[in-house]
């Protein structure tokens, strides 16, 4: 065999090695959207339940007062940014669109006139951060798919505290949540959402808004908002979380897949190649015998 | 004889959820029992356990750790952070 058909047939083989890893993740990512999604949709009733509840105490007692709820919150023009990204590779552009809205946030926070404080969960937002030489506040990484909601209980209580803290150091005058949204297998967006201030006044004064019962509050309006505010916090970046799991599973297939047909598509052109380099040879071979037959009959006799 | 519809989840999951004559629960002023057409309340919890009576007299306890409880039209919604099976005793 030639060089040159030698050359192929190795990379031939190495493609179809790679194929079949790609192949193997992407299949493990397929299976694990489904249980991803699942997760998510297992937190919704709880989610709906503190979220109707929020709206109950805040429309029903219009003197309640809360941190969170102060629209003008402006002491130290801090504003924290909970960055939501991949721990590991191969997800194609998941991690990178996270970061990207996260920027673009910083930027219009910067262009307000607010210095933005970065939150980071996965080490692909905190390797590109700490490389740029501006490290995160607090990151968390490397994190494992079975305790986010742990991890979303840290996050909130930090974040919690921060609000809270009398540092000017440390205080929060706003809090940002970027990760990405998981709408379908195929449609994952990464969005960038308000915390603090709350907003869940706007959602009582549409049309269709439900109506809330005249609650009587146990042991009273305050200390249940006290209570529920932090919950509300923690159910929404949990629930983020558990969103940005299942779309960086759905990235990693559909990433895994162009992958594997890319791998697919240099079998083939090389097959092709090497096909045609054995041809090749072939030709030149048999032109060699043909032509040193003809020498060969030519050299012998001079006349017929 | 109206009953409650009552739903307990917490942070990642639903745990129970159906028709109950009585519902008592850890509110953080104290326990408290809840039956068919009580007033609008919501309530904070507290640790301890959480009871749930059904309609046939058989009842459901789970330990719970921090939430909330609200009541209204006889539509009950428990929401907790952490739920345990209670302990035999």
């Amino acid at each position: 065999m030639g060089a040159q058909q030698r050359e192929y047939k190795k990379r031939i083989t190495s493609a179809q090695g790679m194929k079949k890893i790609f192949k193997a993740k992407e299949m493990v990512a397929a299976s694990r959207i489904a249980k991803a999604h699942a997760r998510v949709l297992a937190t919704t009733p709880y989610a709906d339940a503190i979220t109707r509840a929020i709206g109950a105490v805040a429309t029903h007692s219009g003197d309640v007062d809360h941190a969170f709820l102060d629209q003008e919150r402006s002491e130290t023009g801090r504003a924290g940014i909970v960055l939501i990204t991949a721990d590991r590779g191969m997800t194609g552009s998941y991690s990178h669109n996270a970061i990207r809205t996260a920027e673009e946030l910083a930027n219009r926070l910067i262009d307000e006139g607010k210095k933005p404080v970065l939150y980071v969960v996965g080490r692909k937002g905190e390797t590109y951060y700490t490389f740029r030489n501006r490290p995160p506040v607090q990151s968390w990484a490397p994190y494992s798919e079975s305790e986010i909601p742990a991890l979303g209980h840290d996050i909130a209580q930090r974040l919690t505290d921060d609000l809270q803290s009398e540092d000017p150091e440390i205080h929060l005058d706003e809090a940002y949540l970027v990760g990405t949204r998981f709408v379908s297998r195929f449609q994952q967006v990464a969005r960038a959402t308000r915390l603090v201030p709350l907003e869940v006044v706007d959602a009582a004064e549409g049309e269709g808004s439900p109506q809330y019962p005249l609650y009587e509050f146990a042991p009273d309006a305050e200390s249940v908002m006290d209570e529920l505010l932090p919950r509300y916090l923690e159910s929404r970046i949990v629930n983020l979380l558990l969103q940005s799991m299942a779309s960086e599973h759905a990235a990693t297939q559909r990433a895994m897949k162009t992958a594997t047909d890319n791998a697919e598509q240099q079998i083939r052109k090389f097959t092709r190649l090497a096909n045609s380099a054995r041809q090749a040879e072939i030709t030149q071979e048999i032109s060699e015998i043909v032509g040193g037959a003809d020498a060969l009959s030519g050299s012998g006799r001079t006349e017929r | 004889m109206s009953t409650l519809e009552v739903t307990f989840v917490s942070a990642d999951r639903t745990v129970w959820s159906g028709q109950a004559a009585q519902v008592v629960v850890p509110a953080a002023d104290g326990s408290m029992g809840i039956l068919p057409r009580m007033q609008p309340t919501l309530a904070i919890l507290d640790r301890g356990a959480v009871r749930i009576i059904g309609e046939d007299g058989e009842a459901t306890e789970r330990d719970v750790e921090g939430g909330f409880v609200s009541m209204d039209g006889d539509v009950v919604t428990i929401a907790v952070d952490h739920a345990a099976r209670a302990s035999a005793n």
